[in-house]
């Protein structure tokens, strides 16, 4: 049976550093301005003034992606295993895909004047390597899961900020900081 | 798929900073297209922040200075590219012209800080040695006052292996917030948690760390001190102790005793600002689920009585025997890798009359000395490796006092602030462009930086700035400078190693570093041996040399009574994650994840002077003025504030406080920043 892949990203774990935006951006050689990832802070009513929570966000590789409902030359295309492969090569820089996409996620490369999203760095997974962000988070906060190998316990698909995942299916999910686990103070 | 080509280098990042992070640089065309972490790091292990991947930006900044330049009339602003032939030319002629008119160097003074703290960045200490004796800043703001401290108690300031914390039951992060200083040490604190240690948090602001933590228990800024002093107290009424540690590896127990049994638990509480359970919680954990690691931050020991402070902290460790076993410990920062032989500071003169040494100038007080000096007075100023005009406190003072200088010179990256106020600016370059050394103060790895691309358009290292002056002048004058001119950057480094060191470092050449970073052969868990380098050879809870030095000759003490009525707020300088003091600030993507710097404070004390959210406030106290957006922030009590500092404008606000240490380690007493009392009103 065909993977089904998607990323895992446990807020508890994150200290929102940004490292994965970065060395996402600086090992794709991004242009100024341009992210594959963003870390964004979450409203602090999800866990409870004053705690401040992080989430780390890139393509959600949606089951129904909107990006590739929406791409007039079919640049969009879904792997067996889950993840939304974008194809610069036919890409026209319309930006249909980013307007359609609920998240945001595909961005126009104002270099190139294409579109440009995450692959899940979809040629490192075909030779064993690990995406960047996993790799370079110093919190091991980011996972990439078969959810056809483990139903990640304790994970939500939707966060505050997160639109309504019930649109495309996104495959990311969330570990939330545990509700029980509030700093005890004096 | 990124292509192939590129040639890859080993460089390090040496800014002022707990991970001294081993990186890879990506080279193609000459140019640099990415740096990422090096997974031979065993610290770091492959991991950068988000400022080691955005070096990129930093080296091919679009404000990078390319040329030398010249400005006159000083801070006009009307700057011309000049040559590095009429740049060397007329700093050399000056500095001749000065010792002609003075009969000594004295009238030189350098002024160097932590901005890159690789080996061969002391090129230009070593090129003032070589002159004779100069003036020079001596001191410390960072360190100094807990370095003093931990002398007095240890004799020698030693660090465990951060792996060594995953065999505690107890993780006391006391001042440090590690989430925005040290992300590195975050996976090691996790991991610990896991596996069943508990970790509490000490800090008057409720931080990422503390929001990470099991417990957090907030204190009044200062008052780390009064808190140790009760829970010791605690710890002696329901004996909590360890006397069989105490009385193998302690000096002073019984004076201690008798010190602390009359002081007041009440006063210490008051002080403090805690309850008696928070006492209990932490001298039952320190007493009973041990091994407990304690990890100390800079900022506790920046008052008035930091190095009380951390004193205090110390004695608590060893008196519940949490020292020198697997696990345990007070963590601080060390020394004891930093095997160099320092090599590029001792080509002195050898002449007599030149006689080597310095006249001190306090770092922390700088301005001060600079105008004191008389015979003969400071002429020529050399700044490197340091924003003097933003990161200095007394800066009205300082600006004054550069009025009489007749040149000064900045060695930088950026037209600093600092380097608008100087007559000379010599670009410099990065550590992709040159090669260095650079050891940590907090774990023990060595780490090799070579060039990766070639300097940036005429910009050049210090070491080859100090070889072209030092050229020059033996050029006008005969013998006039010691500092080599003909050793190669290789052969600098070279000369930096002893064999003793390549020993500890298990290679035979430092080319072997190229292969990847080396550990010093350091004991693991610091005083594994528990053989101390005090007098008494034991930890000094009762120390003569501070005694002798003026000081209390305990650790623990409770506070002077020292609020001031005009300006009863303390403002906290709390360092964020995205840049380095000064540093990083220019790059678009600080400015991007940075917002306006605001001054947090708690609603409650807002509400009492009708402050709303969002809006600017004035705060003053006797050194200045400064208007700022307040934010409500529940993260501090009611009255402390927190800023994150945006140094041009809050050092404003700074005057040099001078702390209870740091003489003896670093040749002047350390600055009370934390201790900085200020008032505010809405406008």
């Amino acid at each position: 049976m065909a993977k089904k892949l998607g990323f895992l990203v446990n807020i508890e774990r994150c200290i929102g550093c940004h490292a994965c935006e970065i060395s996402c951006k600086s090992f794709y050689q991004l242009e100024p301005n341009m992210r594959r990832r963003r870390v964004t802070e979450l409203p602090e009513e999800l866990v409870g003034t004053p705690v401040r929570a992080f989430v780390s966000t890139a393509c959600n590789h949606c089951d129904e992606p909107a990006c590739k409902k929406a791409c007039p030359v079919g640049a969009y295309t879904k792997r067996e295993d889950g993840i939304v492969v974008h194809d610069q090569n036919m890409c026209i820089g319309c930006q249909m895909c980013g307007k359609a996409c609920p998240y945001g996620v595909p961005q126009f490369n104002p270099v190139k004047k294409k579109m440009d999203k995450c692959s899940m760095c979809y040629d490192r997974l075909d030779v064993g390597q690990l995406p960047i962000c996993v790799e370079k988070c110093p919190l091991e906060a980011i996972q990439i899961v078969d959810y056809n190998e483990v139903e990640p316990s304790n994970s939500v698909s939707v966060v505050p900020t997160f639109a309504d995942p019930s649109i495309t299916h996104p495959t990311t999910h969330f570990i939330l900081p545990k509700p029980g686990k509030q700093t005890r103070r004096f | 798929m990124l292509d192939q080509t590129y040639s890859i280098t080993r460089h390090v990042c040496p800014r002022n900073c707990y991970s001294s992070c081993s990186m890879l640089g990506y080279t193609k065309n000459r140019r640099l297209i990415k740096v990422t972490g090096d997974p031979k790091h065993g610290y770091t292990k492959g991991l950068l922040c988000a400022k080691g991947y955005n070096y990129i930006n930093n080296v091919y900044h679009l404000d990078r200075l390319k040329y030398p330049m010249r400005q006159y009339p000083r801070g006009s602003g009307q700057w011309q590219r000049i040559s590095w032939t009429e740049a060397i030319d007329t700093i050399a002629g000056k500095v001749i012209e000065l010792y002609h008119r003075y009969d000594s160097h004295l009238s030189l003074a350098l002024n160097k800080y932590s901005g890159n703290m690789g080996v061969l960045h002391h090129a230009m200490e070593g090129f003032f040695n070589g002159l004779g004796r100069t003036s020079r800043a001596v001191g410390n703001p960072c360190w100094a006052p807990g370095m003093d401290a931990i002398y007095y108690d240890y004799g020698e300031h030693q660090t465990s292996d951060m792996e060594d914390i995953l065999h505690a039951e107890t993780i006391i992060l006391w001042g440090i917030n590690p989430v925005w200083t040290s992300i590195h040490a975050m996976n090691y604190i996790y991991e610990a948690q896991k596996r069943g240690a508990k970790v509490i948090t000490i800090d008057p602001v409720y931080t990422e760390t503390a929001k990470k933590s099991d417990t957090f228990i907030q204190i009044k800024p200062g008052s780390d001190g009064a808190i140790a002093l009760a829970v010791a107290k605690y710890i002696l009424e329901h004996n909590l102790y360890d006397a069989e540690f105490l009385t193998a590896h302690t000096n002073g127990w019984g004076e201690l005793q008798e010190y602390i049994q009359p002081l007041s638990m009440e006063e210490a509480l008051q002080q403090c600002g805690q309850t008696i359970e928070a006492i209990q919680f932490i001298a039952e954990r320190l007493g009973r689920n041990k091994p407990a690691y304690i990890w100390l931050g800079f900022g506790m020991q920046r008052h008035q009585n930091g190095g009380q402070n951390i004193r205090a902290v110390n004695a608590l460790a060893a008196i519940t025997g949490n020292i020198g076993r697997k696990g345990s410990g007070v963590q601080f920062g060390q020394r004891t890798t930093w095997k160099f032989t320092y090599n590029i500071l001792n080509h002195l003169p050898s002449d007599n009359q030149k006689a080597a040494g310095v006249r001190a100038l306090d770092f922390n007080n700088f301005a001060n000395d600079l105008q004191m000096q008389q015979d003969p007075p400071v002429k020529f100023l050399w700044i490197t490796c340091r924003n003097l005009i933003t990161q200095s406190a007394n800066i009205q003072q300082l600006k004054k006092a550069l009025q009489s200088m007749e040149l000064i010179v900045t060695v930088e990256h950026f037209l600093t602030e600092t380097a608008q106020y100087s007559d000379i600016v010599l670009p410099a370059t990065t550590q992709f462009e040159e090669w260095d050394l650079v050891a940590s103060y907090w774990h023990h790895w060595i780490s090799i930086n070579q060039p990766a691309i070639p300097p940036y358009f005429e910009s050049k290292s210090e070491l080859e700035i100090a070889r072209m002056l030092s050229k020059r002048l033996n050029e006008f004058e005969a013998d006039f400078s010691a500092f080599p001119s003909d050793f190669t950057d290789e052969e600098f480094i070279e000369q930096e190693f002893t064999d003793e060191f390549y020993q500890s470092l298990q290679i035979g050449d430092w080319r072997e570093l190229l292969k990847g970073p080396r550990r010093v052969d350091v004991p693991k868990t610091a005083w594994e041996a528990l053989e101390f380098k005090t007098p008494s050879g034991k930890i000094e809870l009762f120390s003569q040399q501070a005694s002798e030095n003026q000081l209390s000759p305990f650790g623990m003490a409770l506070l002077d009574n020292r609020k001031s009525e005009n300006y009863p707020f303390t403002l906290l300088l709390n360092h964020e994650p995205f840049r380095i003091n000064s540093q990083f600030q220019n790059l678009p993507s600080y400015k991007q994840i940075n917002k306006e710097p605001s001054i947090y404070l708690h609603p409650s004390l807002a509400k009492e002077k009708g402050i709303r959210a969002g809006s600017l406030i004035r705060i003053f106290n006797e050194n200045g003025e400064i208007m700022i957006r307040a934010r409500y922030s529940e993260e501090v009590n009611h009255h402390t504030l927190v800023i994150h500092p945006n140094h041009p404008l809050i050092n404003k606000l700074l005057a040099f406080t001078p702390a209870d240490m740091g003489e003896f380690i670093t040749g002047g007493k350390g600055n009370a920043l934390n201790d900085l009392q200020v008032n505010i009103a809405k406008l």
